[in-house]
């Protein structure tokens, strides 16, 4: 039944990808002022969107895992972590390629990149926790802490960063995706990059968190056979 | 109210009879003021800036160890074991553990603080007493931070190495106010300057020392 699901997303994320790389490189018009570079922006936005939906989701498992104590949240909140990651570099390094032909720069302290960074830093933070620990429930407890605090810690970060921005103005004030998107195409093919690139994180989170959930139920079983081992030792 | 008074009372008689971090937190802020005078060495024409970014490295710095002091001595025998199967409640031991990491690292402050007037040639006046809301304000933040992570980082392997990736990132809202408003202070330049960064320090440091109090009761309890 799951696997029937997964592999039905796996097919339609693999139709939706082919339809907005069609869309993105062939149908939609070009942009005028930015030139064939903008398309990236279709790639760009729906990256950024997931990464920001998966720490969404790494937040609530931790909240669920602290009150239910069930594994099957933290399997959740992990794996969306993981590919989280993955989502979040990919929004930097597009990012950047975007921004050195437009802006002349790789890297500017705006407040949107800035706050983009925090991100990855605080996935990254969470990411080598889960690397330097064992799986023990005290660790998944940790995790969830950290989710939640980092969660909590991201609108803090938006108002700080846009302040500070706002205060000493960066150099470039306009933005590509800002001009609007005058035409309907535009709309579209974003509308329909967004939906790929959502069914491809809701797959590859899939994938993950059913492995994770295999591990989760081999470290039960080892534990059981453990303690299975040391009684029938006394005996 | 009677355990966090008898757990702060016991680290800070810890402190005052054995004196060790108080001594190497002074010695860390001076050092980090060397460091940071050779690798900026300020202009007077950018004395406030410089001088509001190198207190706020040292506050960043020196809290690592000074905020996480009282709560890494417990990992010690068991200590932590023996305080969560007293009647204490979570939220009191970490009032108790932040109160303490707030006063080491307010000492490695004021060391900061006088150096920073001598190695910047800063005045002595108004402009110092006005770094003060902001300072404490971050030391409150970065203490309530601190103390929740030390918790977790002082219980997994490389833990040393696990604080800073952790409380860096978080820190970063309260300290790009704090060194903001530190500047304004310096700077001479008008309340309204500095009072919509000490707003933001405030909202930090509501939203952290509430997470911590709720939360902290998940990071030391074993099972």
């Amino acid at each position: 039944m799951n696997s029937a699901i997964r592999n039905g997303l796996g097919w339609s994320t693999l139709a939706l990808m082919l339809t907005s790389l069609f869309m993105v490189f062939e149908w939609v018009p070009t942009e005028a002022e930015q030139g064939i570079v903008q398309r990236i922006f279709y790639f760009h936005v729906p990256l950024a969107w997931v990464a920001f939906a998966a720490f969404g989701i790494v937040a609530i498992a931790g909240v669920f895992y602290l009150w239910l104590k069930d594994q099957i949240w933290d399997d959740l909140g992990y794996a969306a972590a993981e590919s989280g990651m993955v989502f979040c570099t990919l929004v930097l390094i597009t990012g950047s390629i975007w921004a050195k032909p437009i802006w002349g720069i790789w890297w500017t302290w705006d407040s949107r990149l800035t706050t983009t960074f925090i991100l990855w830093l605080l996935y990254g933070g969470y990411l080598m926790l889960r690397a330097m620990a064992d799986d023990t429930p005290e660790v998944a407890r940790f995790g969830a802490v950290i989710g939640i605090v980092a969660a909590l810690d991201v609108p803090v970060v938006i108002l700080s960063v846009r302040l500070w921005r706002t205060i000493h103005p960066a150099v470039i004030v306009t933005r590509a995706g800002e001009h609007g998107l005058e035409d309907p195409r535009m709309v579209v093919t974003l509308l329909v990059s967004l939906t790929a690139f959502t069914a491809l994180f809701a797959w590859i989170l899939m994938l993950r968190f059913s492995q994770l959930r295999v591990r989760s139920r081999l470290n039960g079983m080892r534990r059981e056979a453990a303690l299975i081992e040391a009684a029938a030792r006394d005996y | 109210m009677g355990a966090f008074a008898a757990i702060l009372r016991k680290d800070l008689r810890l402190e005052i009879r054995s004196g060790q971090s108080t001594l190497a937190l002074f010695a860390l802020s001076l050092l980090i003021m060397v460091v940071l005078v050779f690798a900026l060495d300020p202009q007077p024409s950018d004395r406030a800036h410089d001088a509001a970014g190198a207190l706020w490295v040292a506050l960043v710095f020196a809290g690592m160890l000074g905020a996480t002091r009282s709560i890494l001595a417990e990992n010690e025998n068991g200590c932590m074991r023996a305080l969560t199967l007293g009647p204490i409640d979570a939220a009191a031991l970490y009032g108790a553990k932040l109160t303490g990491g707030f006063i080491f690292m307010a000492i490695a402050e004021l060391a900061a603080v006088i150096l920073i007037v001598l190695f910047f040639n800063l005045e002595i006046g108004a402009a110092l007493i006005r770094l003060a809301p902001p300072l404490i304000l971050g030391t409150l933040g970065f203490a309530a931070l601190a103390t929740l992570l030390a918790a977790i980082s002082g219980r997994t392997r490389a833990g040393d190495l696990l604080l800073p990736v952790l409380a860096v990132p978080l820190f970063v809202p309260a300290l790009i106010a704090g060194v903001k408003a530190s500047e304004a202070a310096l700077l001479g330049l008008p309340l309204a300057a500095e009072g919509q960064w000490l707003g933001i320090l405030i909202g930090f440091d509501v939203l952290f020392v509430t997470l911590g109090a709720l939360l902290f009761e998940h990071v030391i309890r074993e099972d």
